[in-house]
């Protein structure tokens, strides 16, 4: 083979780990001249198509959308998994999901997550990015450390802080050390606090992805157009509100899809640590259906609960891409000059 | 073009990876004889840690032995993951094993209905002579569909050391002493009573006690068959719990303690002397030794009085709360399994049972390997009652069980009312 | 003006040694990243710490210095064969999910960034749709299927499940990675006579190395941590994975929690050691995703 990969860094928009042209590869190949190999051709394209991703269709439709499809099925019936699916009751299990109170006090606890996860999580990640967006000794290190809760798994990370929270137990004892005493609360037990507790558990997992995201992403922004501005008089606070966060942006947004998915899914912290309680005062949706579907022999209403999520996550995932992202694959911001 | 063979060459070789890994399988649920006339039983219980797990290894090969070409496969599962999700997914899907732990109560009557369980009352006739009344729960309209190993009851324990400390000279028998001892030990500055809240059922079991003691025992019999909760012995109970809970009896923060979990749990809040009483069932020594530096838990300082009577209710105050184990072999398993639990029903190994400490027996001629005088109180205490009731959540099954906590749970918070209770589990029935 | 620098550069671009001016001094970000880390790392070093004491000493004192420091719990999970065995078990599942997870992802995402066809938009709609449905609902239709398909008790019936609920997030992190290889190259490929495939085996592929990395790792860990699936389709103990492994230490009425912290901090080890040996790479992954 002729070429090497080290002629991608070459052309102008070459950089095999950053900029993707925005939705298309950059420039479409050459349509052929009809001619009577055309429809060989196209076939061979269909086969090579069908060979590439056919492994991947295959699996995912029996091992993932065929028991996605069944699970909705089973949300018309009242099943309590033992006799057979006889009892059709149509849509009453989601009339009744959306009648019940505190169904909807776990909808509105997902809509908290989901935003203020988001109000919480960006700035200071986004701070600790920029402020730490320097040569300094020990940046692997940092990085690596700072990945760590997120590669906990949700329900060790969960267990750990059920035990720190508790009366008396770690955060307590810091708070106290620090003379910040007066500011300790019954963490999981007092109902008006129980959910800001369990986002700043939340946070606390989740913000390193944003960290490392946002360290990454700025690693891209050239260090000429700092120099540029700076140069040119700007403080270093006006550089990065006009250069650097912009160019961010798509970063940012990316994460912030994630974030929100995230959020409206929220399952297992919540369950180790407080249970959708106390008095469900910190029911997810999630753990909503697991409790009252699935732990009380209701697969139906759990399933109706489970298709009532997706549609959720389907809208915000629609909504945003439409919305959100749609600036940046028509390469609104992506196509600034990027050099390594 | 070579490429075009090696792509292919690797979703193959994915496959086929994919084909061998599943060839070099174990089975799913159910054994059965296999062609060669041997007869596999699959056995799935809950004792994942020591002393069970060790014996009922032992009572699979020892019944190995005994029954050549009979192969036991035991599996030992975390105990709410065994019940809440691992056996009803392999009943769902037709593949439930042979052998299976079994609660009782409501749980088991979905299960007899679906035509899941294995009625052995015929079977087991000498067995039921010696277990008696304590096989109730097990029993579905008469029929017997599973064996219980271990059935304890219920009352609050508590350090003597606090009491004397506090000036309480015997254990209370009725809640207006309960209410005096409660005040006396607030006035020595020490906690009186601890409950895990967070978990539900413990916060639970004081109106399932309530009910006991203000329900005539036919009524709770009869809740326990047709699921209405129209007596209004059941509102009272809901009643007489708020009047209990208003007088402040618990630790500080106790909706977000947990039952067992752990150190901070109120079992290690009770061992470790932070409080002076928890309502707990019979396990609690056990749990409570494994929390203190020195395996003892509270030692001889621990004691044991049941519920208190209550003043004016319907209920017997002889009746007990409590709440077992047992096995029951599903309909499709081998006639070996019958075999299997009538040997683990057996004076021989419900003795080695008791003496490991891991519950009450309940075959007659095994209790005198209690030793322990705490748990011989609990035994006489269980073996004279005049009526043994199965934990409310277990009787009704966990539809209406898990309401129930809930409601409970929500009146410990502050948010429900007694009628909140009942109406609760009126719903939950009407969606069984 | 920021000190930030391209990785590994020292010169600018007229090759005179670059200056490295630091606006704000070092103390406060250094005081910043300790601050960071610390709220990061003392959990997981509480956890770590709890597996050197016993039950009592957690009880009485929830927070406290082992003392005295109890090995036993360490090596009585070291120690014991159930924990090898779950190691290996874990460890071929979740290799199995990630290699199959990568070789599948990357073909599907090749077609979904290279080729035009209708339906192209709704193909890569159709697989992210697996992203929004909860699991644990549709594990018991999956578990249905895995006993009809034999594939229940075998660790494949955990693998294969693996890769197909992985793919969604494999080909949303991969398509732009391969997007982003420039079509010159296709067309030089194809000049040179090797056709759409030998493109894809021997310049694209190796290109994509960090975006591969990147979804290898996260495949990596999430089959690691899983606990639902192999819970409902293992039952043989000789073929439990890690997550499984902790039941011995949770029984009906009790928690052993310092075995718990001691069996966890140590599991946790082989996904940390995963995610340091690839990290470099994993963050020039997501930076291609991202921009994407």
């Amino acid at each position: 083979m002729s070429r090497e990969p080290v002629a991608v860094t070459a052309g102008p928009a070459a950089d095999p780990a950053g900029r993707a042209p925005a939705g298309r590869p950059a420039g479409a190949p050459s349509r052929p001249v009809v001619r009577p190999g055309r429809r060989r051709a196209d076939r061979r394209r269909l086969l090579e198509i069908a060979l590439f991703a056919g492994p991947a269709v295959l699996v995912y439709v029996l091992f993932v959308l065929v028991p996605i499809g069944l699970a909705a099925y089973y949300s018309v019936f009242r099943w309590n998994g033992l006799e057979p699916l006889t009892d059709f009751v149509g849509l009453d299990n989601y009339v009744r999901a959306f009648t019940d109170p505190v169904f909807l006090g776990a909808l509105g606890h997902n809509a908290f997550f989901v935003v203020m996860s988001l109000v919480v999580q960006l700035p200071v990640a986004l701070a600790v990015a920029l402020l730490l967006n320097r040569k300094m000794r020990g940046r692997t290190a940092f990085r690596t450390i700072v990945f760590i809760p997120y590669v906990l798994s949700e329900v060790i990370a969960g267990v750990t802080w059920l035990l720190i929270l508790q009366p008396d137990g770690l955060m307590d004892r810091v708070l106290e050390g620090v003379g910040l005493g007066g500011l300790v609360q019954l963490w999981l037990a007092d109902r008006t606090v129980v959910l800001w507790t369990v986002l700043a558990v939340i946070s606390w997992k989740y913000i390193g992805l944003a960290i490392i995201l946002f360290l990454a992403g700025l690693q891209g922004v050239p260090e000429e157009l700092h120099e540029a501005a700076s140069i040119d008089g700007a403080s270093w606070w006006q550089v990065q509100r006009r250069i650097t966060l912009p160019l961010l942006g798509p970063t940012i947004r990316i994460w912030m899809f994630l974030s929100i998915i995230g959020s409206l899914q929220l399952f297992d912290m919540v369950w180790v640590m407080t249970g959708g309680g106390p008095a469900n005062a910190s029911n997810t949706m999630a753990t909503y259906m697991i409790d009252r579907g699935f732990r009380r022999s209701q697969f139906g209403y759990g399933s109706a609960v489970a298709v009532i999520l997706f549609v959720v996550s389907l809208v915000a995932a629609v909504f945003y891409q439409r919305f959100v992202l749609r600036r940046d694959t028509e390469g609104a911001l992506t196509g600034k000059g990027h050099r390594r | 073009m070579g490429t075009m063979r090696r792509a292919g060459a690797l979703v193959a070789l994915v496959a086929s990876t994919a084909l061998v890994t599943a060839a070099c399988s174990g089975g799913g649920g159910g054994g059965g004889p296999s062609g060669d006339g041997n007869v596999t039983i699959t056995w799935w219980h809950n004792g994942t840690g020591e002393p069970l797990l060790g014996l009922w290894q032992d009572v699979a090969d020892e019944f190995e032995a005994d029954h050549p070409g009979v192969t036991v496969e035991v599996s030992a599962v975390q105990n709410e993951e065994l019940q809440k999700t691992k056996i009803p997914a392999a009943m769902q899907a037709g593949n439930p094993p042979d052998l299976f732990q079994q609660w009782g109560g409501g749980e088991l009557a979905d299960q007899v209905a679906a035509g899941k369980v294995m009625d052995i009352t015929d079977q087991v006739a000498d067995e039921l002579d010696l277990i008696g009344g304590s096989a109730a729960g097990w029993q579905v309209e008469g029929r017997t569909y599973g064996l219980p190993f271990s059935l304890g009851v219920e009352g609050f324990w508590y350090s003597k050391a606090m009491f004397a400390q506090a000036g309480i000279t015997t254990p209370p028998t009725t809640m207006d002493e309960l209410n005096d001892a409660v005040q006396k030990l607030k006035d020595a500055g020490l906690v009186p009573i601890v409950v895990g809240a967070k978990d539900g059922w413990p916060a639970a079991h004081y109106w399932y006690n309530f009910a006991l003691r203000s329900c005539s025992t036919d009524t709770m019999k009869q809740a326990g068959v047709d699921f209405t909760f129209d007596d209004p012995c059941f509102v009272e109970a809901g009643d007489r719990l708020q009047e209990f809970l208003d007088t402040s009896p618990f630790q500080e923060g106790f909706l977000g303690t947990s039952a067992q979990q752990g150190a901070t749990s109120s079992a290690g809040l009770l061992a470790n002397g932070k409080a002076a009483m928890e309502l707990m069932g019979h396990w609690n020594p056990g749990v409570m030794g494994g929390l203190t530096e020195d395996g003892q838990g509270l030692g001889d300082d621990l004691g044991w009085f049941p519920f208190p009577a209550v003043d004016g209710g319907a209920g017997d105050p002889d009746a007990a709360l409590g709440g077992g184990d047992g096995f029951s072999c599903s309909a499709q398993a081998p006639p070996e399994c019958v075999e299997l639990l009538k040997y683990i029903a057996s004076v021989d190994v419900q003795k080695r049972f008791a003496e490991s400490g891991a519950g009450l027996p309940v075959t007659q001629g095994a209790e005198t390997s209690v030793t322990d005088p705490n748990m011989k109180t609990l035994l006489d205490f269980r073996n004279n009652a005049a009526y043994v009731q199965l934990w409310l959540d277990v009787a009704y099954g966990n539809t209406i069980g898990g309401a129930l906590n809930e409601a409970v749970a929500n009146m410990f918070a502050g948010q429900g009312t007694a009628q909140d209770i009942v109406d609760a589990m009126t719903t939950a029935a009407a969606d069984r | 003006m920021t000190a930030a620098a391209a990785p590994g550069a020292t010169t600018d671009p007229r090759g005179a040694p670059r200056r490295r001016p630091v606006r704000w001094s070092g103390p406060l970000v250094y005081a910043l990243a300790l601050a960071v880390v610390a709220v990061t790392a003392v959990p997981v070093v509480y956890v770590i710490l709890g597996g050197f004491r016993s039950n009592g000493q957690l009880a009485a004192h929830p927070v406290g210095w082992p003392s005295p420091w109890i090995t036993d719990n360490y090596v009585r999970v070291l120690t014991s064969s159930a924990f090898w065995s779950q190691v290996l078990a874990s460890t071929v599942t979740a290799l199995v999910a990630t290699g199959g997870v990568v070789a599948l992802g990357v073909g599907a995402a090749f077609v979904l960034a290279r080729y035009q066809f209708r339906g192209r938009e709704g193909l890569y709609t159709f697989f992210t749709l697996g992203l929004l449905f909860p699991l644990s609902v549709a594990i018991l239709p999956l578990y249905l299927l895995l006993r009809n398909l034999g594939l229940l008790g075998s660790l494949a019936g955990v693998a294969i499940p693996q890769i197909a609920f992985a793919l969604p997030v494999t080909i949303i992190i991969l398509r732009p990675f391969l997007q982003a290889i420039p079509q010159e190259l296709e067309d030089a490929a194809s000049i040179d006579g090797c056709g759409r495939l030998g493109f894809f085996w021997r310049i694209l592929l190796p290109l994509s190395g960090p975006g591969l990395v990147t979804v290898g790792v996260l495949a990596f860990v999430t089959s690691w941590n899983a606990y639902l699936l192999p819970l409902l389709v293992l039952n043989d103990p000789a073929t439990f994975t890690l997550p499984l492994g902790v039941q011995a230490f949770s029984t009906q009425y009790s928690q052993d929690t310092a075995a718990i912290l001691a069996f966890t901090s140590l599991a946790m080890l082989p996904a940390l050691l995963f995610f340091t040996l690839a990290e470099r790479r994993i963050v020039g992954g997501l930076t291609g995703a991202v921009k994407g």
